[in-house]
C-alpha cells in the first residue's frame, strides 16, 4: 500500500502504530511531522523493511474517534511538510538572495554595486579642500598673527 | 502512565543519532540511570532506577527528546 495507514489502534492504552511507504515519504518530512506532534503524543518512529512505522500515544486519554483523527492529522502533516519541501528545493536561490540582501540592508553595510554608482570626482587622496590636515598649531598661528 | 523501574527502548539506528540520544539521556540524568547500547540494527536504551516520584512517563519523554534532538541536529547539518 502506497499512503499511510493504521497498523494498529488501541483506545485502551491511546495508541497507535501508523505505517509508512519509506519511498513516499523522505526521513526528513518525517521527522518534521513528528516533530509536530511532540507536545500532544509520546512518538516512536521504528523501521520495518521498505516502511517506517510511527508509534505514537497520546499523552492525555484518546477515544477511538480521537486516535483516527490523529492519524489523519498526522498524514496531513506529512503531505504539508513534503510539499514544504518542494518548494524551498524549488525557491532555494531566491530565498538565499533576499536573505543576503536583507542581512546586507540590516547591517547597513555597502554593496559593490555603491561604488560604481558613485562618480569620480577628480580629486586627489592628498587634496584637502576642508582643511583637515592642517595642523592646529598653524591655524592658531594665522589667527594670532591676523 | 508507566510504573516500572526498569525498562529497555530500542531506537533504530537510521532514525535515531547516537549523539541525540546521548544528550536525552544526560537530560533525564536526574530521573533515571541510562546505558546505551548497540544491538545490530538499533539503540538498546537500558533505563534503570526510573524515580517513581517523577510526575510523568520518563521513559516515553525521553523517547520524545530523543527524536527531538535528533530532528533539530538533522535539520542544523543541512543548514
Amino acid at each position: 500500500m502506497g499512503h499511510p495507514h493504521i497498523e494498529k489502534l488501541d483506545p485502551k492504552t491511546h495508541t497507535m502504530t501508523l505505517s509508512l511507504d519509506i519511498g513516499l515519504y523522505p526521513a526528513d518530512v518525517l521527522y518534521a511531522a513528528a516533530y509536530v506532534f511532540l507536545d500532544r503524543a509520546y512518538v516512536l518512529l521504528d523501521r520495518a523493511g521498505p516502511r517506517f512505522e510511527v508509534h505514537l500515544r497520546g499523552k492525555g486519554e484518546l477515544t477511538e474517534a480521537q486516535l483516527t483523527a490523529m492519524s489523519g492529522e498526522f498524514e496531513n502533516e506529512l503531505l504539508a511538510q513534503a510539499l514544504r519541501r518542494k518548494v524551498i528545493k524549488a525557491n532555494q536561490k531566491i530565498i538565499e538572495d533576499i536573505t543576503s540582501q536583507a542581512i546586507a540592508g540590516a547591517a547597513g553595510g555597502t554593496l559593490p554595486t555603491d561604488f560604481l554608482a558613485a562618480g569620480d570626482d577628480g580629486m586627489d587622496f592628498l587634496d584637502d579642500p576642508l582643511g583637515i590636515a592642517v595642523p592646529w598649531e598653524d591655524k592658531f598661528k594665522k589667527k594670532k598673527d591676523a | 502512565m508507566s510504573h516500572a523501574t526498569h525498562q529497555t527502548v530500542k531506537l533504530h539506528r537510521t532514525l535515531y543519532m547516537q549523539q541525540a540520544v546521548k544528550d536525552a539521556a544526560t537530560t533525564f540524568a536526574d530521573f533515571a540511570a541510562f546505558t546505551i547500547k548497540r544491538d545490530g540494527d538499533y539503540y538498546a536504551v537500558d533505563i534503570k532506577d526510573i524515580d517513581p516520584d517523577v510526575d510523568g512517563d520518563v521513559v516515553a519523554e525521553f523517547c520524545n527528546f530523543a527524536l527531538a534532538n535528533t530532528a533539530g541536529r538533522k535539520k542544523s547539518k543541512k543548514a
